[in-house]
């Protein structure tokens, strides 16, 4: 099976730190989440995972988008980029890159989920004619995405893959495994076009997401349980994974 | 009970030519072997760009292959892929009858419409319309042949009136299959008449169910052609060994190999928001198979119950839990990724063939006929019926 070849080490000068793993679940309520899922080519395929996951035929990138009306940190925006990937006979999202709207908001998508956060400036525009979502990053647009055509679907027929985020923990550098559970209210499916997208901006140059492959929109209450399993970064999931508090 | 192999043609890294070369002639060996030990089915998949998992993209030429080299074992062609990108209808009918012949009317012929995203993606395949069109294509193979004089106006295709060539040798053509990923898929082969072709892992409950669902509804079907193949085969694995420890050492990993390979195919309802997919493809239905229970010591640790791993007598025991749940043919798949020497994958076959094959058979049951012919429909060239 192939696995991903990326260097552990430059992979950690991103990562968060989490200094303790909550026993918490958080919720975030009146999610607003376009998803767009491309596919990539091989050249993004193995280079862009750390050893412990394996990535899918064709390589596919995740790009979301949320709007969150309510949290622990009050309401944000953020956009999160995935590639697609397994974590043992899992499916899952590794992340890259993500960037939210606020100091506060940041410091907690780093702290409680590992994701390596940091602020910029994210817009969600949902109309009844499509939706909309740009990227800023220090005054240079990083992304921007366009979806028209909104066709209702049924709330099963989205499927979110859970996360993986690389993260300094009390385990040590990990693959911290997040779930969440979205109550989905409604759902759209849409056409959509990446009409810029700069991927050293997102975590690495080799992302390309040159063939989008679907779009959908989904309002929804997210909840995230407390975090159970991490993973060593460089030994796959069968033999790597630990328990949250029991590391081998 | 009848006995199939299966086969994917997995092909593990590093991907060689030379690699491919081999899978594939081992498992034509294996094909003429099993003629010989009396196994009865012979199933090749179409699967298309799944790296170490399936290299079997043009499997007609794999079975037409099979066919040359074996005298009684029957051909499956399990299964054609219903997607006219993929595969135009008129030419599935020509090529099928065609093997169907040169293999002296031993062909079993599957339809199945796709899982992955990788497959459906790569011939850009808007995955809402494959039931449509594995539907369509259900309804006009068939006519095709049978008729002298077929035309067509449908929904995923049309043609104008022609004798569509040759005719299948087997009157009035192949039984017909659908291979059964997602739950319920069994139903739709119910109501069609065609037989049930399980690919994916279930346990012993949950195939009970569905195979006395499937029973029930096939008892009142529309037939899609002439023939009603009322048959529910299952896949399984084999590796039979007179050691029990040793059939466990040598067919966990193998198992475990397959299933892992599969877990890591792009399924389609990952990638594309549909109400045509409402599963992720085999993996779902694994991971809720049944662990076998850890206080049988002649089980493997760590396989869903029921897979063909292990001695002969466990072998008998499980087969015949499969047969007391309706099932009536099992196709097993002899090895994944080349985990297993081809050596010992033919003593497997050869140890199956001697000891537990004869505790399923007797002259009474070959004699019987497995099909029921059934009156043609006629559909309007409209594409109604």
């Amino acid at each position: 099976m192939i696995v991903g070849t990326a260097d552990v080490e430059v992979l950690a000068k991103q990562a968060a730190t989490i200094e303790s793993f909550t026993e918490d679940a958080i919720q975030l309520d009146d999610v607003l989440c376009m998803q767009v899922t491309a596919e990539m080519r091989n050249q993004a395929r193995e280079a862009v995972l750390p050893p412990s996951l394996h990535p899918t035929v064709p390589a596919a990138l995740s790009l979301q988008v949320w709007c969150v009306g309510g949290s622990p940190w009050g309401a944000f925006d953020m956009a999160v980029t995935r590639v697609a990937c397994r974590s043992g006979v899992r499916a899952r999202g590794f992340t890259t890159a993500v960037v939210a709207s606020s100091a506060v908001v940041c410091r907690g998508l780093r702290g409680i989920f590992g994701f390596p956060a940091r602020i910029g400036e994210v817009s969600l525009r949902h109309g009844y004619d499509g939706v909309s979502a740009w990227v800023v990053d220090g005054g240079e647009p990083i992304l921007r995405i366009n979806a028209i055509d909104p066709e209702p679907m049924s709330n099963d027929d989205v499927q979110y893959t859970s996360t993986v985020n690389l993260a300094h923990t009390p385990q040590g550098l990990r693959l911290v495994q997040l779930e969440c559970d979205h109550a989905i209210t409604r759902v759209e499916r849409l056409r959509a076009s990446i009409e810029s997208f700069v991927g050293k901006a997102w975590g690495n140059a080799l992302l390309d997401p040159y063939r989008v492959v679907s779009a959908s929109v989904t309002r929804s209450t997210a909840v995230y349980p407390p975090i159970r399993f991490v993973c060593k970064a460089d030994e796959l999931a069968f033999t790597g994974t630990e328990r949250v508090g029991v590391s081998r | 009970m009848k006995f199939g192999i299966f086969f994917e043609l997995s092909t593990p890294r590093p991907l060689a030519r030379a690699s491919e070369h081999a899978v594939y002639q081992n498992a034509l060996a294996q094909c003429r072997l099993a003629d010989e030990l009396g196994f009865d089915h012979v199933w090749a998949v179409e699967h298309h760009f799944l790296e170490e998992y399936s290299h079997c993209s043009a499997p007609e030429v794999f079975l037409a292959a099979v066919a040359a080299q074996t005298r009684r074992i029957r051909i499956g062609h399990g299964a054609v892929v219903f997607v006219p990108q993929m595969n135009h209808p008129i030419r599935v009918a020509e090529r099928a009858a065609a093997l169907d012949i040169i293999s002296n009317g031993r062909l079993e012929f599957g339809t199945a419409r796709s899982s992955t995203w990788t497959e459906l993606g790569g011939f850009e395949v808007n995955p809402d319309d494959t039931k449509k069109t594995w539907d369509e294509f259900v309804r006009v193979l068939p006519q095709m042949w049978t008729q002298t004089e077929f035309e067509w106006q449908g929904k995923s295709f049309s043609m104008p009136s022609r004798n569509v060539l040759p005719k299948p040798y087997q009157d009035p053509h192949p039984p017909m299959w659908v291979t059964v990923t997602t739950p319920g898929t069994e139903l739709d082969a119910a109501e069609r008449g065609l037989g049930c072709l399980g690919v994916s892992a279930a346990g012993y409950d949950e195939q009970e169910r569905r195979t006395k669902e499937y029973h029930r509804r096939i008892a009142s079907c529309t037939p899609a052609g002439g023939v009603i193949n009322d048959q529910v085969h299952t896949m399984n694995f084999l590796y039979c060994h007179e050691d029990y420890r040793k059939a466990r050492a040598v067919g966990v990993p193998m198992v475990n190999s397959f299933n892992v390979a599969n877990a890591h195919l792009y399924w389609t309802r990952e990638a594309y928001p549909t109400r045509a997919y409402q599963t992720l493809g085999n993996v779902g239905a694994a991971m809720k198979a049944k662990q076998a229970p850890a206080d049988d010591p002649s089980v493997a640790k760590g396989l869903p119950e029921g897979v063909g791993v292990g001695d002969p007598e466990h072998l008998v025991r499980v087969i015949k839990r499969w047969e007391s749940i309706g099932v009536t043919g099992i196709n097993f798949l002899l090895n994944a990724m080349e985990m297993v020497p081809q050596e010992e994958v033919l003593a497997s076959m050869r140890l199956f063939a001697r000891e537990v094959m004869p505790q399923f058979r007797s002259k009474h049951e070959a004699s019987q006929a497995v099909y029921t012919p059934a009156k043609m429909p006629v559909y309007a060239a409209s594409g109604s019926a």
